[in-house]
């Protein structure tokens, strides 16, 4: 057995022949791919098996359903206020999205979607798109005053670069949190349990003491479980930040 | 029975609207821990350079493409606004935090 904890991360394809080719590339159906698929059977069938009773007393599966609506709902209300709420199926759906993938990839022998830069970066340029469309299609050219800070003329040289360089590292610092957070966390379980398969294997004393990484293992395992719904969470509240400026401009300034 | 119904309702709204003025205060965000932070500041900092860097780097391609060479000079420029961007977003983020602080210190 490989005791390398990257191994975990790599994207293998499940089926040998590609799927169909865009511009020359193959396409392959891989593990990624394949856990892709089951987070979002999973994530639909929860939701609306668990609130298809409907009752008045809710089972635990409906409260659990209601609460994660409730959750996002409430979050959207506080960040954005009454007009961010049009917004609530996509952020509802990328929330959820994000969490049963942080969730999913907590489950040995499964894989981490969201340690792919490919699928964070992809999800948070999605978000970026999203906030200039609308912040243009609300504003029309006056969304482009979000860049121009209150400042004399000659400073204005230099700050609007400034500020256009913050605004496009928006994507990058959302992806790379998501990102880096998954995949440190993964790999640091993977270490730890490489510590136990080498002092199990290392006779005597040491091999009593392979018992200290295990323990450690379990309470790496609980944190891990808080940090994929924490940056489920941060991903989504960011998401409302984004909109709220493109939204609001300089209200909250 | 009915009559006092109203009354009630009143009543009712009035605690409903307690609750919800406080979960709202709460729904501001978990508590943010040190490590948290520490990595919020870092990707801040970093991406910025990156988009700075990566901007003054195509630029400089671009030009090269018609005919201008300007070689290293968009680079060193957009690197260093990169740099002053990421001042301004790790600023940002710094008053973020503690507004979030300063509304979860008010509660307890």
């Amino acid at each position: 057995m490989s005791l390398n904890p990257m191994e975990q991360f790599e994207v293998k394809p499940l089926v040998a022949e590609p799927l169909f080719h865009i511009g020359g590339h193959p396409i392959y159906f891989t593990n990624q791919s394949l856990l892709m698929v089951v987070v979002v059977i999973a994530a639909s069938l929860f939701l609306t098996l668990a609130v298809k009773p409907g009752r008045l007393v809710p089972t635990r599966g409906q409260s659990m359903a209601e609460a994660s609506y409730e959750f996002v709902a409430n979050m959207i209300h506080s960040a954005t206020g009454e007009d961010g709420l049009r917004f609530f199926p996509f952020i509802f759906t990328l929330f959820m999205f994000v969490l049963f993938c942080n969730f999913f990839g907590m489950i040995p022998w499964s894989f981490t979607v969201t340690s792919q830069i490919a699928v964070t970066f992809a999800l948070a340029a999605l978000v970026i798109l999203l906030v200039i469309v609308v912040g243009f299609m609300k504003h029309g050219l006056h969304f482009l005053s979000l860049f121009v800070p209150k400042a004399p003329w000659y400073l204005l040289i230099l700050l609007v670069p400034i500020e256009v360089i913050s605004f496009l590292t928006r994507p990058i610092s959302l992806s790379v949190r998501l990102f880096a957070n998954m995949l440190a966390g993964h790999t640091m379980l993977a270490v730890f349990g490489g510590f136990v398969v080498a002092l199990g294997g290392a006779g005597g004393i040491l091999s009593v003491l392979s018992i200290a990484p295990m323990l450690l293992i379990v309470a790496i395992m609980l944190l891990e479980l808080l940090v994929a719904f924490l940056q489920a969470y941060v991903f989504a509240i960011l998401t409302c930040i984004y909109l709220n400026e493109a939204l609001h401009l300089h209200d909250n300034h | 029975m009915t009559s006092q119904d109203p009354n009630r309702l009143s009543e009712l709204g009035a605690r409903l609207e307690e609750v919800q003025k406080r979960n709202a205060v709460k729904a501001k965000g978990p508590p943010p821990n040190q490590l948290g932070i520490a990595g919020r500041f870092a990707t801040e900092l970093v991406a910025a350079l990156v988009v700075g860097g990566g901007l003054g780097w195509g630029l400089d391609w671009l030009l090269g493409q018609f005919g201008i060479h300007t070689k290293p000079v968009f680079l060193i420029l957009f690197f260093i606004l990169g740099a002053a961007a990421g001042i301004r977003n790790v600023m940002r983020a710094a008053t973020e935090i503690n507004a979030r602080m300063a509304s979860k210190d008010l509660e307890s």
